[in-house]
């Protein structure tokens, strides 16, 4: 007894010797941008401009300008290269690759934003001209929509662009004539040239993308939502009441359609075929095995059904639907002229009844620096 | 064919369809060695923007185009040039200083001391300068000595400007860049030259 005691004694050690290693789980600290580059470095390299877009976004919105100027910096050299074929792209071209396997540099309204963005750090640096080369930019990656009535449609990135060029005392009507043209009102506000304080905010959460038709061959989009439509901003005794300038859904969806669409599709064609031979094939040969006489015939069929079936399941129609998830619904923007010295601004979130959010209302101090304007990210989440 | 030959044929198919399945899914997997390249190559990372090949020829250009220049060129001693930031109209972002200080230096290297250039972007260092050693804290000051900063003679400064399309067919910009050199005591336009580079490009189908 007392043996196959010590055997179970020793058993159990072994047992408990093999036991699993319990790994703690990491730690996360509660700074998103450091969390954020981490998650950068780990990203696979095909990713990696997504996550420094989520990441740069998430470093602005937090007032860390250095390191949203150096993600973006990092970005916009590819967004901004022409992509020629690689091994990476013609496998995501391949049928039997997967349009994720890309590079990604995100669709048109995304690149769009990663400039809109450096544009607004470019400004912030007292370097207006470098600001409106990135809403030139911007506008002109959306230029090539396949439906030109929704091509470089963004009303704010002529508003700006416009705006710019009037206060280096240039002529920016043109570019203030295209962004009420597109924003459809002569609502937006005229150009003042002596403004020096320039508050740019988004509202809501942006469009994601998702994969529709059977085999998730349509790049299509969940839109966006937000109940803030506008903005009520007082500074001192000056208060402005700020529409939103753009919707980032209508952006994603007003494009009519990708090259890379018909190529999904393409893929989607030759898949359904192969389905339909796995579907059948294999069930005619399970027939045909029965009578004596058609025998010979099933095991091809059955042979048949099963390599369609693997071509059909190794073929990638899947559409790309990586997303810069952190994205807003709107844009908007207002100017205001102020001296220099402190100042504090409160910020009214309103809905599209024009009736104030309380719970996101924020009031915020900000210098103002002699001859340089001053340039300000509001976000309302 | 017989059942043995059946069986042989699919088992390869499936095989054959798992080992395309196994294919290498990298971007250049192997990588790209680190290239040193001369500044006025074209790199294989390219855009239809202002690169570093275009600053090479445009400023090369710029410069002996103004050594030519009879105000230059004839000069009775040495004037003195201030270099003005120059104005970016293009869509691509830069470091607007770059192109005058390739100017600056090919200038100052080719020129053999025909002109000197004056360090207005230091001025805060060297008005510090001046007073640290006109309140006697450094050596080779006198007090209350009389302003020594040069006037400018010429200021030297450049306008980019571009026409940009893209469409379904690609992208194109061409840039425009222009110099002037201006005498500040008259507002006259002594001497300017330009370049323009047109480029052109289209990305891959599974970018559009």
């Amino acid at each position: 007894m007392n043996k196959v005691c010590q055997l179970a004694g020793v058993a159990l050690l072994a047992a408990g010797c093999a036991a699993p290693e319990i790994k703690k789980a990491p730690v996360a600290s509660n700074d998103l941008v450091e969390e954020g580059k981490k998650l950068i470095s780990g990203a696979a390299e095909k990713d990696k401009i997504l996550w420094r877009y989520r990441v740069a976004l998430v470093a602005l919105k937090a007032g860390r300008f250095d390191e949203a100027r150096q993600l973006l910096d990092e970005c916009l050299p590819t967004v901004g290269a022409i992509l020629t074929a690689d091994e990476r792209t013609l496998k995501a071209r391949s049928l039997f690759g997967n349009e994720a396997h890309k590079i990604y540099v995100g669709e048109p309204y995304e690149q769009a934003m990663a400039y809109f963005y450096r544009g607004l750090i470019y400004w912030m640096d007292g370097e207006p001209d470098n600001a409106r080369a990135c809403y030139k930019s911007a506008q002109l990656i959306d230029g090539d929509a396949k439906d030109k009535a929704f091509a470089s449609d963004f009303v704010l990135l002529d508003y700006l662009d416009g705006f710019v060029t009037a206060k280096l005392l240039g002529d920016g009507s043109d570019m203030l004539r295209r962004a009420r043209v597109s924003a459809k009102t002569n609502a937006l506000p005229d150009y003042d040239r002596v403004a020096n304080v320039m508050v740019f905010l988004q509202f809501g959460f942006g469009p994601l993308k998702h994969g529709g038709g059977k085999y998730g061959e349509r790049l299509q989009y969940h839109a966006g939502h937000s109940a803030v439509r506008a903005a009520s901003l007082k500074i001192g005794e000056q208060t402005m009441q700020v529409q939103a300038f753009d919707d980032l859904s209508f952006q994603a969806t007003t494009r009519g359609g990708r090259l890379m669409d018909d190529i999904l599709a393409d893929k989607g064609t030759l898949k359904k075929p192969l389905d339909a031979i796995a579907t059948v094939a294999p069930a005619v040969g399970v027939v045909l095995a029965g009578p004596k006489e058609t025998r010979g015939a099933a095991l091809p069929l059955i042979g048949a059904g099963i390599a369609a079936g693997a071509i059909s399941n190794s073929a990638e129609a899947m559409a790309d639907t990586r997303t810069w998830n952190n994205l807003p619904q709107h844009l908007a923007f207002a100017a205001f002229r102020l001296p220099p010295g402190p100042h504090s601004i409160t910020v009214e979130f309103l809905d599209g009844a024009g009736k104030p959010l309380p719970k996101l209302s924020r009031a915020l101090t900000f210098d103002v620096r002699a001859g340089r304007d001053t340039v300000m990210l509001i976000a309302d989440q | 064919m017989t059942r043995a030959n059946y069986l042989t044929v699919i088992a390869a198919a499936l095989l054959a369809l798992f080992v395309a399945g196994c294919g290498t899914t990298g971007l250049n997997p192997q990588g790209a060695n680190v290239t040193e390249m001369k500044a006025d190559e074209r790199g294989f990372v390219a855009g239809t923007g202002i690169e570093s090949q275009d600053l090479v020829a445009v400023a090369d250009k710029m410069a002996r185009s103004i050594l030519a220049t009879p105000q230059i060129a004839n000069a009775q001693g040495k004037p003195s040039i201030v270099l003005e930031p120059i104005v970016n109209e293009t869509r691509f972002p830069i470091n607007k200083e770059i192109f005058l200080t390739r100017i600056r230096v090919t200038l100052s290297t080719k020129a053999g001391g025909k002109v000197i250039f004056l360090a207005r972007d230091r001025m805060d260092a060297l008005e510090k300068e001046r007073d640290l050693k006109q309140t006697g804290k450094v050596t080779g000051g006198t007090p209350n000595a009389p302003v020594e900063f040069k006037g400018a003679d010429f200021i030297l400064t450049g306008k980019l400007q571009s026409i940009s399309t893209r469409s379904n067919k690609g992208s194109s910009d061409y840039v425009l860049y222009t110099f002037q050199l201006l005498d500040p005591r008259t507002s006259a336009i002594l001497w300017e030259d330009f370049a323009e580079i047109k480029k052109q490009g289209q990305s891959d189908a599974v970018y559009r």
